[in-house]
């Protein structure tokens, strides 16, 4: 205990004898301790720091605030301006809601072009009538058997000249294709009601943004049902051009059996 | 840091303060330090900075931020701009809108009563019974045609009246034209409907915004893809009727042939008998 008491008696007696070099020591380790907190708290730094702090606040405020507000005005009208007249929630439940009484309408159309026609009354014909309007594309090849059946097949090679016999196998020949078209366009016209009574229902449940997608979908269709329509009024004009030339074939071959007729008649008449 | 440099400081100036015994040599000392160490402290050095910093945040602030955010509000008010005057113009909307509802007006009803006109023009009782049938728009009356398209053209000729071909063939021309004016009834009522589809779709054209207009341009177009669905269905039929035509016309065309042979041998046979 004396040994830890004695440098304390010994320095303060050094003190004592050295009171001026203490003071000094004494003030300069005051001045030059490190006082951070206490120092900038009372010094001048410390209102240029609030000035400072003032002054970005206010920058903070006018310019980053003001420009933020600015940009949230902007923002706000264009969402108002979206809702209320680009994209108006009412007028979009209203245009869905009128997909429900077309799905009606669609689904009528779709029973109407179902309902049987059927109205032979004879087997030969009854079987003919079945295979056309049977709107099955595996039907088709039944339709010469059938047709044939009822039409009768080409004649023999030496039951006309080959002139008729050609007319006669390319009219039966384009009327089977016709009568086989009708049953394919039949078929794909079901298939594109059944294609279209989809799309609608998807329309139900579509969004703006999702229905020109939908659009776009249909009016693929659209051009597939013009293709084949055009295909079927491209046969159907087939029919009527090769009964044109039959027409034409049958005045030709009068014109021939005419002068045929002739001939014989004279050589007839010069034998007597 | 700064703890540890006054702590190494101190103790060397105590050790100076108490090892020195010239007074004067200390007091020079002493002032030294003081001139040294007292005008260099850091305080001096921290409010340089602070200012630099302060400053350094407010040309931040009032230069990039302020610019980057005049530039976004600039586009911004640009976006704005297009869409409203360039690309969904309210008053191009109303005009469309009004548009619509004056084509409506213009010709709705116009068109209306021009495809409601009667175009019965049969002067006797049963081809009148029968155009009113083929005409009515209606698909539950099937077996009235039946019996009126029976009553105007006749009835299958019976099985000892004519030869089976001819009976059979007769039947099928009888059944396809009978087909055909079925399905030009249904098809006379889709038409109809399909009418007020369009209808329907056009009214809701008139109120449209730009962002339901899509919804109602889809369904339009699945209406038309029925439509053109329901026109091949048309067209098959007439495929079916016409074939059928030039089928029978050409029948006529084999039988010649085959009634030509027979006459030749029937000739042939006269002659030898001469």
């Amino acid at each position: 205990m004396k040994r830890l008491i004695a440098p304390f008696k010994t320095a303060r007696i050094w003190v004592a004898t050295h009171k001026l070099r203490t003071s000094f020591l004494a003030l300069i380790l005051v001045f030059t301790a490190p006082w951070p907190a206490k120092a900038q708290l009372v010094s001048p730094c410390c209102a240029l720091l609030v000035a400072g702090l003032s002054s970005i606040q206010s920058a903070l405020s006018k310019v980053v605030g003001g420009g933020l507000n600015q940009i949230l005005d902007v923002d706000r009208a264009m969402q108002q301006f979206e809702q209320t007249v680009v994209w108006p929630q009412s007028l979009i439940n209203q245009a869905r809601g009128l997909v429900g009484p077309l799905q009606g309408n669609f689904n009528q159309i779709q029973s109407l072009m179902k309902i049987p026609v059927n109205s032979a009354t004879l087997p030969v014909s009854q079987q003919l009538e079945q295979v056309l309007l049977s709107r099955d594309p595996s039907q088709i090849a039944q339709t010469t058997a059938a047709y044939t059946a009822l039409y009768g097949p080409t004649p023999q090679a030496t039951a006309a000249s080959p002139q008729v016999l050609n007319m006669v196998d390319m009219t039966d020949a384009t009327a089977q294709a016709a009568m086989k078209r009708a049953i394919e366009i039949d078929a794909l016209a079901d298939l594109e009601l059944q294609a279209a009574n989809q799309l609608n229902q998807s329309i139900q449940a579509a969004a703006p943004g999702s229905a020109p997608i939908i659009e776009a979908q249909a009016d693929a269709w659209l051009i597939r049902a013009n293709a084949y329509t055009q295909s079927a009024t491209a046969d159907l004009m087939r029919l009527r051009s090769v009964d044109l030339a039959n027409a034409s074939a049958d005045i030709k071959m009068g014109a021939i059996n005419t002068t045929n007729l002739r001939q014989a008649l004279a050589n007839l008449l010069q034998h007597q | 840091m700064q703890v540890l440099v006054y702590s190494l400081f101190s103790l060397a100036l105590t050790w100076l303060v108490i090892t020195v015994s010239n007074r004067r040599r200390l007091a020079v000392m002493l002032a030294v330090v003081m001139v040294l160490v007292l005008p260099g402290a850091q305080p001096a050095q921290a409010q340089g900075g602070i200012v630099g910093a302060i400053r350094g945040v407010l040309n931040v602030i009032n230069g990039i931020i302020q610019t980057a955010l005049n530039a976004i509000h600039t586009v911004r008010s640009a976006m704005t701009n297009l869409q409203q005057v360039v690309v969904w113009p309210q008053q191009l909307i109303n005009q469309a809108r009004a548009q619509a509802r004056q084509l409506i007006r213009q010709h709705r009803r116009l068109m209306s009563n021009i495809f409601s006109i009667k175009l019965n023009s049969a002067t006797l009782p049963a081809p009148q019974a029968l155009e009113t049938v083929i005409r009515d728009h209606k698909v539950g009356n099937f077996p009235a045609l039946t019996a009126r398209f029976t009553n105007n053209y006749g009835a299958t000729p019976v099985a000892t009246a004519a030869n089976a071909g001819d009976r059979a063939r007769s039947d099928m021309d009888d059944a396809l034209a009978l087909d055909n004016l079925k399905t030009l009834k249904a098809s006379d009522q889709v038409t109809d409907i399909e009418l007020q589809s369009a209808d329907a779709i056009e009214d809701s054209s008139s109120q449209a915004a730009p962002g339901s207009a899509p919804l109602l341009t889809a369904t339009a177009t699945t209406s038309a893809i029925q439509a053109q669905a329901v026109a091949q269905k048309l067209l098959a039929a007439e495929l079916r009727q016409e074939a059928a035509r030039i089928a029978h016309r050409n029948m006529h065309r084999k039988e010649n042939a085959t009634n030509t042979i027979q006459l030749r041998g029937v000739l042939v046979n006269l002659l030898q008998h001469q």
